[in-house]
């Protein structure tokens, strides 16, 4: 029988030149329920779907707080994202303590990019198995970043990873243009419409395994800018939000509705 | 997949009977299915430049840089394994930064090409590691200036070992590319990724030694090929999109002032439509050749 000798550590390239342990790491992130994440100019917006083990046990979290102005959102090994999650909270405050303001946003996802990359190049170690998107604030405004098991990090318009998360980035590119200008209750409406569509057959968002959370910089009367902390909503806070997105909040045909809706908002 | 190095290419740093290192060589293959990575050298300075090919439409535009600055004078660009790609251009700022310690004065190129070259070949001798994924392209314009050395104290001998030759030039441009082995050399022109040998075939005929009567190109000159071989590398793979980036490193009295900064938006889009024009012609240029075939046969 066929046998791939090059797919035992993160230290053996193939002949084609591919490291199977780490793409095998980004198949863990697929086994993770769906994060999605959007940022338009004023805001950045993460969403989830948490899973619960059984009927009758809590749901596991998939956002986290690391630092006022920073969160994250997780697919893939929840172990892994808080051993990441740990490590970001203390740069981020050693960063505070050192220079007396927020960690820029790149700055952070680099650091954990650098720390993800030297697990697929060290024998004895292995690839996080964690996907990860990171929102935050910082004098350029509000980031969306992805952060892979290689150790690669990129910066978003819009993104989901998890599983079944092709559906919500389908939706997302479909209306990549209407996020730069969207304010924050039509953000997390977009995040909660792109997550929908990753959802399994008859199931739905509920306030028990919806998570929303938000971080931006809100506008002032007098016309400066004041930083809103990234905080995250669960339970009954969630509830106006997946009602007014549910399939009968406008008894309107499921093809008109996606259109109307979008312009009343 | 026959046995391509029966069992001697299961492990770094491993030799095969005929002296081979075929994780060496399968590191080369990361390398070769990267994107296109080019650099220039010409009299008064460096171009960098890099397709960076759109994995996806939800990527932020000319948010994601790939030529990294290393110190105020040098720049990296890499092709193959980005997250490698960082890994590396963060132990050249660290190489960078040491080296201004110690000596008290900046690295030069070749002294960074070669602590990067023994860098990367360190990662060949281990069973613990594996090579990485990246050929780096370092360009770095070293000043011709006096240079006062930070906290010098008086001028240093005037004659014998550290002094200083009468009509001496030092400092310039320079161009090294690191492989996956660790070795590197010095270049007039270096491409990496993908589209290397359209790339090195196009470097081939700009005139960049500047030998005999010709002046060789200038720098502004040089960004427009750089951005036109660009073009010409992606031609293979014309369906995906891409997007350009571009940085330079002049002398101290051109336009980056010996800085390694990123193309200026004007130059950058100028530049881009010349790659268009040109490679527009080259199309048409071609397609009147094969009508012309056509009509001799009939």
């Amino acid at each position: 029988m066929f046998r791939n000798n090059y797919d035992n550590d993160s230290v053996t390239f193939s002949p084609q030149g591919r490291i199977f342990q780490v793409e095998y790491a980004a198949e863990a992130v697929k086994q993770g329920s769906v994060v999605v994440g959007i940022a338009s100019k004023t805001h950045a917006v993460l969403v989830a779907i948490k899973r619960n083990a059984e009927e009758l046990s809590s749901y596991q979290k998939k956002l986290f707080p690391i630092d006022e102005h920073v969160g994250i959102a997780i697919a893939g090994l929840t172990s892994d994202a808080r051993v990441l999650s740990n490590f970001m909270k203390q740069q981020c405050l050693g960063h505070r303590l050192t220079y007396g303001r927020n960690m820029p946003v790149r700055t952070l996802v680099d650091m954990i990019g650098s720390k993800a990359q030297i697990n697929t190049q060290h024998y004895g170690k292995r690839p996080y198995g964690v996907g990860l998107l990171v929102a935050g604030v910082d004098d350029h405004g509000p980031h969306l970043f992805e952060f892979q098991p290689s150790g690669m990090t990129e910066e978003m318009v819009a993104f989901a990873i998890g599983a079944r998360s092709q559906m919500a980035r389908t939706y997302l590119e479909k209306n990549l243009d209407a996020f730069a200008d969207c304010g924050r209750e039509e953000l997390i409406r977009h995040g909660l419409k792109a997550l929908k569509e990753s959802l399994v057959q008859d199931r739905e968002l509920t306030i028990d395994n919806t998570s929303v959370a938000i971080v931006g910089v809100e506008k002032q009367e007098d016309g400066t800018t004041k930083p809103q902390p990234f905080k995250v909503y669960d339970g009954q806070d969630v509830s106006a939000w997946i009602e007014s997105v549910a399939d009968n909040a406008e008894a309107a045909p499921a093809t008109a509705e996606g259109e109307g809706m979008d312009v009343d908002s | 997949m026959t046995s391509i190095g029966t069992g001697y290419d299961l492990a770094n740093s491993i030799f095969s009977p005929d002296g081979r290192n075929f994780q060496v060589e399968y590191a080369v293959k990361a390398v070769e299915n990267g994107s296109t990575s080019i650099g220039i050298r010409c009299k008064d300075g460096v171009v960098l430049a890099a397709e960076k090919v759109i994995t996806s439409k939800l990527l932020k535009q000319g948010a994601n840089k790939r030529i990294a600055t290393v110190d105020r004078h040098l720049g990296i660009v890499y092709s193959g394994m980005i997250p490698d790609g960082r890994h590396f251009v963060d132990r050249a700022r660290d190489e960078a930064r040491g080296w201004r310690d110690n000596y008290k004065t900046p690295i030069s190129t070749k002294d960074l090409a070669g602590r990067m070259g023994g860098y990367m070949q360190a990662y060949t001798l281990y069973q613990s590691v594996r090579p990485f994924g990246i050929t780096a392209i370092i360009g770095g314009y070293d000043s011709e200036l006096e240079t006062p050395v930070d906290g010098e104290v008086g001028s240093g001998p005037s004659v014998g070992a550290g002094g200083k030759v009468e009509g001496k030039k030092h400092g310039g441009p320079f161009l090294y590319m690191v492989e996956p082995s660790g070795l590197y050399w010095g270049y007039y022109g270096a491409a990496t990724g993908k589209g290397r040998q359209a790339a090195k075939a196009e470097l081939e005929k700009l005139d960049l030694s500047g030998d005999g009567e010709s002046t060789g190109l200038t720098l502004e000159e040089a960004v427009k090929e750089a951005a036109r071989i660009i073009y010409v590398a992606h031609d293979d793979n014309k369906d995906r999109e891409f997007e350009l980036e571009m940085t330079w490193i002049s002398g101290a009295d051109g336009p980056t002032k010996g800085r390694h900064l990123e193309v200026p938006e004007t130059l950058r889009k100028e530049a881009e439509k010349y790659a268009e024009r040109m490679t527009a012609k080259d199309v048409e240029d071609e397609e009147e050749t094969k009508e012309g075939g056509d009509k001799m046969e009939e």
